[in-house]
């Protein structure tokens, strides 16, 4: 069997050992519906809101701000169309590079009577805050700008789209699924007032995350049916998960730091080696500015799937830039946003590293990459 | 996506990958939607292929289905490969997910051409000879 290689960690994670032993006891043991007002039912509630502390104590905000969603999808809708349809009508602004859960609200808000404006990105995939500036209008009720792609790692200017959103008083949310617990998140320096973050980004469980929702925002909630999260979100909790989730989150706090440098020091060990083996390779997104493990290339006359497939057969798990689908192609709409051209947009090839990512890996991926990229061009037909 | 062993052996150890000095026939086959694009190179005696050489871009089962065209192709008629249906290239590579079918289809529009244009030049040539 061929080494094992995983290289998708923004797609999802292994959940951390810590954080299925910190969940194990409430699948059996406190199983209790947390809102319930038997011990049964404390108990679990006692898990559920010490996860709440470790998450608000992580964010430096109060408990009272963070709500608990089924995933990263669920708060980005929550977000969006809850302070959307609290007013009822206006303008929002977000990005052409935002996680489809972000771009299909907005587009079905946009089919209900409100109006919104894409923003465009430059060849690194950031947005120019004077851009935002000038998109804003007297009906602007929202802007939501994600803090990092999970395509390239471009991390925005964040500081400065968030005093852009302040100066004009309008809500600024940001999906922060790509960066929490990767890049420090500075919620009173960013304005940020709504921050969707996700659990198995993170080496937590899948199924579970949430959303900071800063004290005084005006919103409904998108999920009806009952009082949970103080009336935010109906539902009952996930209460292993969202345990597993605050443990995961006490452990990133513990290890961020120390994590993003080793992970930055592998990232450009990869590229390094990619760029001086294989001849027409290009690095996609921000050169410094990024999410630490993200490594996003194109190479050139050569198609993503073909690349992906390759490296699966030799235990190596990335991801495709461009999607076929019943024989129709897609590139990337984030590298199309950033006008990569065509015949370079088509094999993108995106590697994202994480807690397990080796040197040796990196090297293995380098080593199994030259020669497969080397015979796919070579039986290569030049186009006319 | 699932693909079958016999798939992955083609992609892996493409048969006849490259060009081919002066054939005797060559075509291309395309798929617009997703830019797959494959050439077949012919050697043909006697109005038989006796030997066919692919290159292709696009992905996985494109690659595999060009490999295995080759392969099917070697042996045929001419006027036999004009009507060969893709479902042959399809059962050469142990079958294709829907999502992947077009790679078939590109490979056999490619080897119909080769094939059509190995029998133009014939018939050109015997007319230059009459």
């Amino acid at each position: 069997m061929s080494r094992q290689v995983y290289l998708d960690h923004n797609a999802s994670t292994p959940v951390h050992p810590e954080v299925v032993e910190a969940m194990l006891p409430y699948f059996s043991e406190r199983f209790g519906n947390p809102s319930s007002v038997h011990g049964f039912g404390r108990e679990a509630r006692e898990g559920l809101e010490t996860a709440r502390d470790q998450v608000a104590h992580f964010l430096r905000v109060g408990k009272e701000e963070v709500v608990f969603t089924s995933g990263g999808t669920e708060s980005d809708n929550m977000a969006v169309k809850g302070v959307a349809l609290a007013r009822r009508q206006g303008h929002i602004i977000t990005t052409k590079i935002e996680h489809h859960a972000v771009l299909r609200a907005v587009q079905t808000l946009e089919a209900q009577g409100f109006a919104a404006t894409y923003l465009d990105v430059d060849g690194y995939g950031m947005v120019d805050p004077d851009a935002l500036r000038r998109a804003i209008r007297p009906d602007t009720i929202l802007i939501s700008i994600m803090h990092a792609n999970s395509e390239i790692g471009t991390v925005q200017p964040a500081r400065e789209l968030g005093a852009v959103a302040r100066e004009h008083g309008i809500p600024f949310h940001m999906d922060a699924v790509q960066t929490f617990g990767k890049v420090p998140i500075d919620l009173d320096g960013f304005n940020v007032d709504m921050l969707s973050f996700s659990g198995h980004k993170i080496y937590g469980p899948k199924g579970v995350a949430g959303l900071y929702i800063r004290k005084g925002t005006k919103m409904v909630s998108i999920q009806h049916g009952g009082e949970h999260e103080r009336r935010r979100r109906a539902g009952t909790e996930n209460v292993a998960g969202i345990v597993g989730f605050g443990k995961a989150v006490e452990i990133r706090g513990r290890d961020m730091v120390e994590e993003g440098r080793r992970l930055t020091g592998l990232r450009e060990r990869l590229w390094e080696g990619l760029k001086s083996r294989v001849p027409e390779v290009r690095l996609n997104g921000h050169p410094t500015e990024r999410v630490p493990g993200t490594c996003n290339v194109c190479f050139r006359h050569v198609e993503s799937e073909s690349i992906v497939l390759g490296l699966d057969l030799k235990g190596i798990g990335v991801s495709a830039g461009s999607a076929c689908t019943s024989g129709n192609v897609e590139p990337s709409y984030v590298l199309v946003a950033m006008g990569v051209p065509l015949d370079w947009a088509m094999g993108a090839v995106r590697h994202s590293l994480g807690r397990s990512t080796t040197a040796q890996d990196i090297d293995y991926v380098i080593d199994c990459t030259e020669p497969l990229v080397a015979k796919l061009r070579s039986a290569m037909p030049a186009r006319a | 996506m699932q693909y079958s062993p016999a798939l992955i052996d083609h992609f892996r150890n493409p048969r006849n990958a490259g060009r081919m000095r002066d054939p005797d026939g060559v075509g291309e086959g395309e798929h617009k939607e997703c830019m797959d694009l494959v050439r077949f190179h012919l050697r043909v005696r006697e109005g038989r292929v006796v030997e066919a050489r692919f290159q292709a871009y696009g992905c996985g089962p494109t690659i595999a289905a060009a490999s295995a065209a080759t392969e099917v192709a070697a042996g045929c008629g001419l006027e036999e490969l004009l009507e060969l249906p893709a479902a042959r290239i399809e059962a050469a590579v142990g079958g294709l997910p829907e999502a992947r079918r077009h790679a078939a289809l590109v490979a056999v529009l490619g080897l119909r051409a080769a094939a059509r244009d190995a029998l133009d030049r014939a018939r050109t040539r015997s007319e230059r000879h009459a």
